[in-house]
């Protein structure tokens, strides 16, 4: 059974299909012709074809049996370093088959490991270099540490631009069948901020409600991708109640299952949503990213998200008191 | 955060380290092995005795010496058998994807299974114990409860003994010397006299009085009559936030036996409740309780045990002694009702967890992405369009009716 969602199905299987990345591409295939290989690190922001490079790159290195020679970790997923450790070891400690002169581990979401995890994976990419290869995958390059950047080739992804991103939406309208308006792929292109994935995603969703694909579709569906809770939390919390905001906050934990990262991330997204209908001063919404960048940090250093984030809507209350007593 | 109770953290992580019960140790490891011959003498094990006495330990330290991954259902969980089913009996049939070499089933406290609540429980254990290709442990107080006759026909029994004192002193004197604590014999001879036996309850006695400090005595246990007194939470959090000054609130923490991590849970939820009005004392009071956990997170990295007073005294001292304090009002305390919505929703959190395991592994995403970048949209294309929805499902492996369990709310 074929793919059944866009953004699966018309991932790109070669190199040449990529685009917007057209240095990294050159570079890439001159890897494939002469067969040698250094350590990767792709970085760059979301959607913009981290993944599909590194998968693509697999395809035409290895062939049709691509998966018996490359292994696609998620480092978000895996818990603990010990896990990474082991299976990349077991699997970077055997010979490539198929005359390969060696094997391909993919390591997405690498800045999401600790330090010390990196630490070890440094050992790990020296003792194995001569089975293995790495390609890590990473939205920030300073999240990964030195050392691992010096043994890698980095490739910095760069923001996709506007016409590269309506060509491919137009092709998989086309493809689909479904008639998208000029406004409707400026509305896309608004919302998803260059990151293609999302821009995908966004057209199955709004072609899905059926007729032509327009602004109004568009603006329906993003609505209704980030919960609605993200947006009274603020208002709520610049309000002075905080015990409301707690129950706000509670529920995008425990009914849309969301991790203390992801609330952070998108009340970020929200502060600068033009679209948002809480307006806030300009030095406010700086005032704000502050202090959710130290709630991030805590929070991925360990520390407890319900508590940090209370304490950062309590912090919002205070501000919210200050703009309205003047 | 976690609470750092010595219990867990001198919990043995090897079989030869499990104090007494020689005899039970050494048939429940060949038990154990004679799975990896696979030819298990019986497909499961009940490990009874009196509480503290190493059941559960030699469980671990056994599944962690032959890389064993320990599938636990212990008494806190719903036991039916709807439940059991799901979590234990997939566990029980299917191989493992983690990295161990295998599984091993643990039900702790099987006698607390209710007949009546716990609806088909006993049953489907048994059907369990029939069909399990992993071995299977259980543990009981009592074994020779009327409602278990057919469960211990099963399993191989084996019985453990209360800990001899002499045991419970040598186990008491290293934990000391870990320490860095000077305890005299006297001391370490009447903790262990008074556990009769209990291994855990004599190293919690230990915690109570010799934490933090550099020597004990005999005159030390004065404070530490009987373990069954529970202190009240309720009493305890009025205190914090009634003090006026530091020394008032550090009090606290002289408790014997303080569950700190509940008390964390209770002041996190309670001071909204008490400093209700003042937005300013609330944002005091969060700020001190954020950097006592920014504390907690680092002891529980980098084993930072010398960091622990300060993580407290934010957590007390830091919380009631507010610059911006209001007027204290009588307030009715609440019960941390986070906790409780973490165990109430607990099925619908594993089944979103599932769901995004499978778009994880189609979308070559993680699965927090899956969850925020992929999960939403599918909701959404099921929602203005079923059949295309439902032809999403499928690719993923996914069925329609827990996807509308999912995300029915």
């Amino acid at each position: 059974m074929g793919e059944a969602l866009w953004v699966e199905k018309y991932r790109p299987k070669t190199l040449d299909e990529i685009i917007n990345q057209e240095e990294i591409v050159k570079r890439l295939k001159q890897f494939v012709k002469t067969r040698a290989l250094p350590h990767l690190l792709f970085a760059g922001p979301p959607g913009t074809g981290k993944t599909t490079t590194a998968l693509a790159l697999a395809r035409e290195l290895f062939g049709e049996n691509w998966r018996n020679n490359a292994l696609e970790l998620n480092a978000s997923d895996e818990r603990g370093i010990q896990t990474i450790r082991e299976r990349v070891k077991d699997y970077a400690r055997t010979m490539a088959i198929g005359g390969v002169p060696f094997k391909l581990i993919i390591l997405d979401e690498a800045d999401n490991m600790t330090s010390d995890a990196q630490q070890a994976l440094r050992r790990t990419m020296e003792l194995y270099s001569r089975t293995a290869r790495f390609c890590l995958i990473a939205n920030y390059v300073s999240r990964i540490i030195e050392p691992i950047q010096s043994r890698c080739a980095v490739f910095r992804f760069q923001p996709l631009r506007k016409e590269d991103v309506l060509r491919r939406l137009e092709f998989i309208a086309k493809s689909e069948g479904v008639e998208v308006t000029d406004d409707g792929y400026e509305a896309i292109w608004e919302v998803s901020g260059g990151d293609l994935r999302r821009a995908i995603n966004t057209l199955q969703a709004a072609s899905a409600l059926g007729g032509k694909v327009n602004s109004t579709a568009v603006y329906r569906v993003v609505g209704r991708v980030t919960p609605e809770e993200i947006g009274k939390l603020l208002q709520v919390a610049m309000d002075g109640n905080f015990l409301k905001a707690r129950e706000l906050l509670r529920k995008l934990m425990v009914d849309y299952g969301l991790s203390g990262v992801d609330i952070i991330k998108s009340i970020h997204r929200e502060l600068f949503n033009p679209k948002a209908n809480l307006k806030l001063p300009e030095e406010v919404k700086v005032e704000l990213a502050d202090l959710l960048g130290e709630i991030n940090y805590r929070m991925v250093e360990g520390a407890d998200e319900e508590v940090q984030l209370s304490a950062f809507i309590a912090k919002v209350a205070l501000i919210g008191r200050k703009l309205k007593g003047g | 955060m976690a609470t750092y109770p010595w219990t867990e953290k001198y919990r043995p992580r090897r079989v030869a380290d499990v104090v007494g019960n020689e005899e039970a140790k050494s048939t429940f490891i060949s038990w154990l092995k004679s799975w990896f011959n696979d030819k298990p003498i019986k497909k499961a094990v009940l490990l009874y005795g009196p509480p503290g006495v190493g059941k559960t330990t030699l469980v671990h330290a056994a599944a962690h010496e032959y890389g064993l991954e320990v599938i636990e259902a212990n008494a806190s969980d719903v036991r039916t058998s709807q439940a059991l089913k799901r979590s234990v009996l997939r566990a029980a049939t299917e191989g493992s994807l983690t990295g161990y070499k295998g599984k091993i089933i643990l039900m702790d406290e099987v006698d607390g299974i209710e007949p009546s609540a716990d609806r088909g429980g006993l049953r489907t254990l048994l059907d369990l114990i029939e069909g399990t290709r992993v071995p299977v442990v259980l543990t009981a107080n009592d074994p020779w409860d009327p409602k278990l006759r057919e469960l211990r026909s099963k399993c191989l029994l084996m019985e453990f003994k209360p800990i001899h004192q002499r045991d419970i002193i040598k186990v008491l004197k290293k934990i000391c010397d870990m320490e860095g604590i000077k305890a005299d014999r006297e001391v370490l001879r009447e903790i262990a006299r008074r556990a009769e036996g209990d291994l855990r309850a004599a190293i919690n006695d230990l915690q109570a009085i010799a934490e933090g400090r550099r020597s004990i005595s005999l005159e030390d246990l004065g404070p530490l009559s009987s373990r069954s007194k529970q202190y009240n939470m309720f009493e305890i959090v009025r205190k914090i936030f009634f003090s006026r000054s530091a020394e008032q609130a550090r009090a606290i923490l002289a408790i014997p036996s303080l569950d700190y991590e509940m008390l964390f849970q209770w002041i996190n939820e309670n001071i909204p409740l008490q400093y209700q009005g003042s937005i300013e004392a609330i944002a005091e009071a969060y700020d001190a309780l954020s950097k006592a956990d920014i504390y907690f997170s680092r002891i529980k990295r980098n084993q930072e045990w010398s960091l622990l007073p300060y993580a407290l005294e934010l957590m007390t001292a830091g919380v009631a002694l507010v610059k911006h304090k209001p007027k204290l009002k009588f307030t009715k305390y609440s019960f941390p009702q986070r906790l409780k919505l973490l165990s109430m929703s607990k099925e619908k959190r594993e089944l979103r967890e599932r769901m995004c395991s499978f778009i994880a592994s189609k979308c070559h995403v993680s699965r927090a992405l899956a969850n925020t970048e992929i999960l939403p949209f599918i909701g959404l294309i099921y929602k203005y369009n079923r059949r295309e929805g439902v032809k999403i499902l499928k690719w993923l492996g996914i069925s329609e009716r827990s996807f509308k369990e999912l995300i029915g709310s």
